[in-house]
């Protein structure tokens, strides 16, 4: 990367005004501490594989019904096909996002978030932050909203977007979601190109741990794993499995259970689409599969925990995704 | 006489989407001049200024109050409206609640010598200030979205939550409610600059005030602002700046106060194709690239930003890291693919769909290449050009699995072409390739050689096949497949002269699908898809500016090859304008001629019984069939034109010399069937009656 020396201006320029940047945990605590301040509850990651905070219950399921809920966390996000081995210095297979979400959305909430901001160092009056178009839908969750990506001097560092619908249910109130791609944000803040040299921690002692020196071996074994050897007959099965798994726990008018269940065959489903062996055809039957099961469980959701009963099928039902376009994720 | 006022309203929010902003403004020029109307509210000029976080009115010459107004209705006739004894009957009292009168209050009152209720109502000049927050919030909800959201606890939608109202009448506060807010005083400026909150005293300051406050509040405003921008960017630098229309507009719409900045990126970049280079720039970041004096791009691009000025160089700075970032990418990419020959990508097809029910971009190609070969066929290429055609066809779509067009769509082929001569396959291949998705837009370039035009009809026609097959043909507005674009595409290269027969490629195209598989009614498919480029080619010419009667007589000759029917349609309209007097009579002649038509009498004419002007009609018929056969048979369908155009003469004569229902039978028969004879000659060239006045 031809950029070390704008690096470590940006770095020196930081040095000299008496701070160094703030490490990759800094970034993390500081927003956690900030939002804890906003009300909302910081959860720890969903010890499940999502391919999205978003897909976390905390967001997906807690944004159906009329409580209010206010949360932030971390969440550990994998994606098989991203994988690049390590040797793409902006994508990877696994990777952090920030989740906020709150309902109903505040009225001052784009200031709040703009507060976060300066919250982990970046003097927003200072650079070119902008709130530009980017809806976004979830077919297999039967879900959409409104929203913007925030650029900050052109880079995209976060998701902002107010949920219309969920699992095919309108959202009322309308929540509110914040995701930050918590190492293109460090990136940024800390003047670095590869995400493999963010500085995650820096202790008294000058001791630096990167994002490499953590996750870097990390990437290249599920890079081979999800690529190369992830077993596909057992995938297929447990895809199988876990559907079957999910319409039983179902049955029992269990659906936080059951939502793990449908997390579980989203991320089969991408491994075997990693493995390269779901065809194009088919992709689209896998999808349907997990969206049949995705809904069924809001349906749960709204009828067992919120404790309202679902209208009409149809009567809500989200403008149909193009085909092909979605992801499991 | 009450005074004038200004009347200033603003709807603050968060950022509307570029172009849903674009159309709002044009809604609203209409919108509010109309809401005021409707109440009858008195007002001059209406102005509209617009910015993603704000859509402002500005009304002036306001009056106090609407015009006092007495209305006058009448009513049913006094014997309907009374009973014998004079007592008002229930159509009486019907009219009356209607106008929200009591039945005392109608008048009985002569018109027109009958009698009858009249009713007067009287509308008191209303308080326009009171009448104002409806008419506002009408306004508010009058707007018509793409796409509209609900926020917070509200049910109310617009474009993106609404965060602040201000409405002023003068000085005077308009309470407009929305959203669970009212409109008052206070307005936000630029969301950095000077963010506010600012008060504003009168509605006349209202401009001013959000203008001090680094907003820029039009889109003219904004666009000039950054085109002055660009200009000085390009005085500094040297170079020219491509501006295309709808990412400006995009730009104008993402900032309040638009700042245009020149950035940087390393040069080792400019080894990557431009097309990735530029894709990237534009269509990601939204940022214009700039060009040298030769049209070669340069490693300098602008950046409109919403930032403040003073920090211009940190802004810079980030930007030039996304760059670099995007183009490591593209150039990593870019490097990867060309590690495999082209054609290695082809099998990997199969991993892409191409429609639902059609199967995957492979199936695509391969049946490409089957048309593509039938198309060379019909064409007559040469051997090394229907070779070429192939293998073009083959390799076409073999870019959209390469990384670069999976991560830049819109370089498609263009990639293609430049991994195709990196894997050593022919210029004229690697050339269809790029040119394959052309024309991409009606007044697009077609491709340059036959092997282009084939390769690119090949796919367009699979396309359109395909999709009537399954029953996807575009209806009313939705054409998700863009298939019309599709069909005027293959036009336009059937008349820039590709010699192929458009029916038979779809027969061949049809048969494609029914080798792989696709169950469908190849009949109906046919007529339907038929008829599609019939459609197309009679819009087509029309918006060229043909005239329907002329098209209309091209089709009714029977002629069903759209190229065909533009050659003929251009040509039939070049000689009627040489000789308009000629082709009017004719025309008028002809359809004389055809109403009086017996085809059961048949053409067998009998010379003995004939006179001068028949005679003379009936060698000139003879003259013109021989000569209109032999042009049509060369394909010169002016000359065929030019021989029926010969015959005003002698068919003028013939109606002014002869009298053709004679009372002798067989003189009558006779020229019955001369006149069938005459019909007959122009059948094969075209229906003139169709141009005959008063005959469309």
């Amino acid at each position: 990367m031809p950029t070390e020396t704008e690096s470590a201006a940006r770095a020196d320029e930081q040095a000299a005004a008496g701070s160094l940047p703030p490490t990759f945990q800094d970034v993390i605590m500081n927003l956690q501490r900030y939002w804890a301040g906003a009300g909302c509850v910081i959860l720890q990651p969903y010890d499940n594989e999502v391919g999205a905070g978003t897909n976390a219950p905390a967001t997906t399921l807690r944004s159906l019904g009329p409580d209010t809920w206010r949360t932030a966390y971390v969440q550990g996000c994998r994606r098989p096909t991203d994988g690049r081995y390590g040797e793409n210095p902006n994508r990877t297979q696994h990777y952090f996002q920030f989740q906020v979400l709150m309902k109903p959305s505040p009225d001052d909430i784009q200031d709040l978030y703009l507060g976060s901001l300066r919250a982990i160092g970046i003097d927003v009056d200072a650079h070119d932050v902008r709130f530009v178009e980017d809806d976004w839908e979830s077919p297999t969750l039967g879900a959409w909203g409104l929203g913007w990506e925030v650029w900050i001097d052109g880079m995209e560092v976060t998701q902002f977007t107010y949920f219309q619908q969920v699992g095919g249910f309108e959202c009322n109130p309308v929540p509110v979601e914040i995701a930050y791609g918590l190492e293109r944000l460090t990136m940024f803040v800390q003047g670095v190109d590869s995400m493999f040299d963010i500085v995650w921690s820096r202790g008294a002692d000058g001791v630096t741990f990167t994002y490499g020196d953590v996750y870097l071996e990390n990437e290249r074994q599920y890079s081979a794993f999800n690529f190369e050897v992830a077993d596909t007959d057992f995938l297929f099965q447990e895809f199988n499995d876990r559907e079957a798994e999910c319409k039983r726990t179902l049955a029992a008018n269990l659906p936080l259970p059951a939502y793990d269940s449908v997390l579980k065959c989203c991320h089969t489903f991408n491994l075997l689409d990693a493995r390269g062996v779901i065809s194009a055809t088919e992709r689209m039957a896998y999808i349907l599969r997990v969206r049949t099961l995705a809904k069924a469980v809001c349906a749960s959701y709204m009828e067992h925990v919120v404790g309202m009963k679902p209208a009409e099928e149809g009567a809500a039902s989200a403008p149909e995704a193009e085909a092909g376009k979605g992801d499991a994720r | 006489m009450s005074s004038l006022h200004t009347l200033a309203f603003e709807i603050g929010t968060e950022e509307i989407p570029a172009f849903d902003l674009h159309k709002a403004t044009q809604q609203l020029e209409k919108l509010v001049p109309e809401a005021l109307v409707a109440v009858r509210v008195p007002h001059g000029d209406v102005s509209i200024h617009t910015t993603p976080r704000r859509l402002i009115a500005l009304v002036e010459g306001v009056a106090d109050a609407t015009e006092a107004l007495e209305e006058v209705f009448r009513g049913p006739s006094a014997k309907i409206a009374f009973d014998a004894e004079g007592n008002p009957t229930k159509a009486a009292i019907g009219f009356a609640r209607g106008k929200g009168l009591d039945v005392d209050a109608l008048e009985r009152r002569e018109e027109n010598g009958a009698e009858y209720v009249f009713a007067t109502r009287s509308v008191p000049a209303r308080d326009v200030a009171e009448l104002l927050p409806g008419v506002l919030e009408g306004v508010i909800t009058g707007i018509s979205w793409p796409k509209s959201c609900r926020w917070g606890t509200r049910g109310e939608y617009f474009s993106r939550p609404v965060r602040w109202l201000v409405a002023l009448l003068d000085e005077r506060v308009i309470p407009v409610e929305f959203a669970g807010l009212t409109a008052g005083k206070l307005t936000c400026g630029h969301r950095f600059l000077a963010p506010g909150p600012h008060e504003v005293a009168r509605a006349a300051d209202l401009l001013d005030v959000v203008e001090n406050a680094f907003v820029v509040t039009s889109e003219q405003a904004r666009e000039q602002r950054i085109r002055e921008g660009v200009a000085a960017a390009e005085a500094e630098t040297g170079y020219r700046a491509e501006l295309p229309e709808k990412t400006l507009l995009e730009v104008t719409n993402l900032a309040e106060y638009p700042t245009v900045l020149v950035g940087t990126f390393d040069e080792e970049f400019l080894r990557v194709p431009e097309e990735i280079i530029v894709d990237a720039m534009l269509m990601h970041q939204r940022y214009f690239p700039l060009y040298d004096a030769a049209g070669k791009l340069t490693n300098k691009f602008i950046v409109v930003t919403n930032g403040d000025p003073a920090h211009a160089d940190t802004i810079i700075d980030g930007n030039e890291r996304v760059v670099r970032a995007r183009l490591s990418d593209a150039k990593f990419f870019y490097e990867e693919d060309l590690k495999h020959p082209l054609e290695t990508y082809v099998d990997r097809l199969d991993e892409v769909v191409f429609q639902e029910a059609l199967g995957t971009m492979k199936d695509k190609s391969d049946r490409i290449v089957a048309l593509a070969k039938h198309l060379a066929a019909d064409a007559q290429l040469g051997e090394a050009d229907a070779a070429d055609a192939e293998r073009a066809a083959y390799l076409a779509k073999a870019d959209l699995v390469t990384n670069a067009v999976v991560e830049f769509t819109s370089v498609q082929g263009v990639m293609g072409s430049y991994y195709a001569e990196a894997s050593g396959e022919g210029e004229q291949v690697a050339r269809a390739i790029a040119d394959h998705y052309r024309p991409r837009f009606s007044g697009d370039e077609p491709p340059a050689s036959d092997v282009g035009k084939v390769v690119a009809v090949a796919d367009k026609l699979d396309t359109i096949c395909g999709l009537f097959a399954v029953g996807q043909g575009p209806t009313g507005s939705s054409d998700p497949f863009a298939l019309r674009r599709s069909a005027i595409g293959i036009l336009a290269m059937l008349e820039a002269g590709l010699p192929v027969s458009l029916m038979k490629a779809v027969d061949a195209s049809l048969s494609t699908y029914e080798n792989g598989g696709i169950d469908f009614d190849r009949d109906d498919v046919r007529a339907q898809v038929a008829d599609f480029f019939v459609t197309r080619t009679k819009v087509m010419l029309r918006d060229s500016g043909a005239s329907p009667d002329a098209i209309d007589a091209v089709l009714a000759a029977g002629v069903d090859e759209p190229a065909e029917v533009i050659v003929r349609v251009r040509a039939l309209e070049a000689a009627r304008k040489d000789e308009r007097e000629t082709f009017d009579d004719l025309a008028t002649a002809y359809a004389r001629a055809n109403n009086l038509r017996d085809a059961q009498l048949g053409d067998e004419v009998d010379e003995a019984l004939m006179g001068d002007a028949e005679r003379a009609l009936l060698s000139a018929v003879g003259d013109v069939e021989a000569r209109a056969a032999a042009a049509l048979a060369s394909d010169d369908y002016a000359a065929a034109l030019a021989a029926l155009a010969t015959l005003r003469g002698p068919i003028d004569a013939f109606f002014a010399d002869v009298l053709v229902m004679d009372e002798d039978e067989s003189v009558r028969a006779n020229r019955l069937r001369l006149l069938n004879r005459f019909v007959d000659v122009f059948a094969s060239v075209a229906d003139f009656g169709k141009m005959a006045k008063g005959g469309k």
